[in-house]
């Protein structure tokens, strides 16, 4: 009885539109009191103890760096520089589309800015280029959701926090199955757009796009190959790349003011602001699960049911992806990732290729109806009505599929750096 | 008038108290960086400093989210109740998020006098712990105050960031 209430309440508080703090916080509370010792100042304690970690550090720090980024000129140079390289090449216009959104992501960290950024300053031009709409409305919303592989990401810092594994491995992880999805999605670009052709190389417009995009792409490279290298933590690259972008945008690029910059700081701590006491209670709520040993017995009943690491991989997968349909991604990593986590590891699948998997399930969440992020964006920037914008995305969808399972059961692609 | 004037001064203190949290954060994150790379030895204190300024800015971007309409909300059940109620559901999810606010905020101030009275210290740092710790309640009570707010007068209420996607695409619905 006790038990049965709990999915009554919560389903309840969603029926009443509360946010994700209260439901998350009215169910920690209640497994306290009916399941724990009923001391409710726990989660407070249980909080605290987990927003006192300096790794936590590394998510506001990214965030921030990718914010300013965004507002200043760093989606422009991009897209000269991609357009000046992929001139000759059949479809070269679409192919800069994804290039830049890649570049853009690896830079932003988050997929709905990249197709804000790009998205906005590539749609005319695809258009009046001559490629279809439902092209260049689909390429943009997938290669959107390249920001949430390419490292640095936050939902991988996230999975990274909730089950204690490395976030420096998770980054370099991530750098294969970014690459296998932007290659998909670029051969469909070339062979659905062989006939466009926008012009010949010009070697000295290369040369000028390159020399005003390098600081951008200089970006990820200092990231990654400080990672990479041992040289920085994932939270000290996090502090660099702030400062990085602070010099740049401010004083090389000039592109932004100091006001400008206040303004992004409170954009960033109204992000912050959203994420993280949700956070701190989801971690609250994970030390009372394992103090209880739940994910222990869940793993244990499941293991009876499940006898093979292929099943168990395309069950998840199949239960993400409805996920993906219906919660953002940063709530259900926080709420899932402590409870699918062990069941995969049991079945002997790596916790960083498990942490790919799952952030890449989420990520076709993203253009999925009825959350999908990017549908709803892609509504508002291209004036376009939803079924329009779901149907453009459909096959970039069955790419982003095929390149789930291609990364799910080929894990070298995710941990050959690693190893 | 008054709702608005102190819900302008609550943001503006929220806002202040988080900007300068994040130049502390940055600050000595990256002078730990450098530091290092000149001396050969980090601040030691860095981060626990960085943990603290994360608080600041963590706790009070509650209310900077709350201003803006920002917070996390899973959506897939807004349409099981019918639209004419949703006057009604608006003054609801406002009051509910306000005690809960306020709940929390009066569970952490319990655990924040336990730390005082134990005199509970920072190991990295050596100062007492309550007075960081008391930003939680702090943010949950000035977060509780202004849904609460919300409640009595919901024009205040901010619009979310789906219903200005919405309005911008010209109410195109779902």
């Amino acid at each position: 009885m006790t038990a049965a209430l709990l999915p009554v309440i919560i389903i309840l508080l969603f029926v009443l539109r509360q946010n994700l703090i209260v439901v998350l916080g009215v169910a920690t509370a209640y497994a306290y009191w009916a399941f724990g010792d009923g001391v409710i100042g726990n989660i407070v304690v249980d909080a605290w103890d987990a927003a006192n970690k300096d790794i936590l550090l590394s998510i506001p720090l990214f965030i921030l760096a990718g914010n300013i980024m965004s507002r200043g000129g760093m989606a422009a140079r991009l897209i000269h520089l991609m357009k000046s390289l992929t001139a000759p090449i059949p479809g070269g216009l679409a192919i800069a589309t994804i290039l830049s959104c890649a570049a853009f992501a690896a830079v932003s960290g988050s997929g709905m800015v990249t197709l804000l950024a790009i998205g906005t300053l590539m749609y005319p031009a695809l258009i009046n280029a001559g490629y279809p709409k439902s092209f260049a409305i689909g390429s943009l919303c997938a290669a959107g959701t390249l920001g949430i592989v390419i490292p640095p990401s936050i939902p991988l810092i996230l999975y990274g926090i909730m089950t204690q594994t490395s976030i420096a491995d998770l980054f370099i992880a991530g750098i294969g199955p970014a690459l296998v999805l932007t290659f998909l999605m670029l051969s469909y670009a070339i062979i659905q757009n062989f006939g466009h052709r926008e012009g010949n190389w010009d070697f000295s417009y290369v040369l000028r796009s390159l020399k005003n995009g390098v600081w951008a792409l200089l970006m990820p490279i200092i990231i990654l190959g400080g990672i990479y290298t041992g040289y920085f933590t994932a939270t000290e690259s996090a502090a660099v790349a702030v400062v990085y972008s602070i010099i740049v945008e401010i004083f090389i690029h000039k592109e932004m003011k100091w006001d400008v910059l206040y303004e992004v700081i409170s954009e960033t701590t109204k992000l912050l602001g959203s994420l993280f006491p949700v956070l701190m209670i989801a971690l609250s709520l994970n030390v009372f699960l394992t103090y209880q040993e739940v994910p222990q017995n869940l793993v244990i009943w499941l293991s009876q049911r499940i006898d093979n690491p292929v099943s168990a991989l395309l069950g998840i997968n199949l239960f993400l992806l409805v996920i993906g349909c219906l919660v953002d991604i940063g709530s259900a990593i926080l709420i899932l990732a402590p409870m699918l986590g062990p069941i995969a590891f049991s079945q002997g699948i790596d916790p960083i290729h498990f942490g790919i998997i799952m952030v890449m399930n989420l990520e076709i969440g993203y253009l999925t109806p009825p959350l999908g992020l990017n549908i709803i964006i892609a509504m508002s920037i291209f004036k376009e009505k939803f079924w329009t914008v779901c149907k453009s995305t459909i096959p970039f969808l069955l790419i982003m599929l095929l390149g789930l399972m291609i990364v799910s059961f080929i894990p070298t692609i995710s941990l050959f750096l690693i190893k | 008038m008054i709702i608005e004037k102190t819900l302008n001064l609550l943001n503006r203190f929220e806002k202040g108290i988080t900007f300068l949290a994040f130049a502390v954060l940055v600050c000595v994150m990256f002078a730990d960086v450098a530091i290092r790379e000149i001396t050969g030895t980090g601040l030691h204190w860095s981060r626990q400093i960085g943990v603290y300024a994360n608080l600041f800015v963590v706790m009070f971007g509650l209310g900077v989210a709350s201003s803006e309409g920002a917070h996390l909300r899973p959506k897939f059940a807004d349409h099981w109740l019918p639209e004419s109620w949703n006057p009604f559901l608006t003054r609801i999810q406002e009051a509910i998020m306000s005690l809960f606010c306020l709940l929390f905020a009066i569970v952490a101030f319990q655990v924040v006098v336990e730390t005082y009275n134990d005199a509970v210290q920072s190991i990295v740092l050596r100062v007492v712990v309550w007075p960081f710790q008391a930003v939680i309640p702090i943010a949950f009570l000035l977060t509780s105050i202004r849904h609460l707010f919300y409640t009595i007068d919901p024009s205040h209420r901010p619009s979310t960031e789906h219903e200005r996607v919405d309005e911008k695409s010209n109410g195109d619905d779902l």
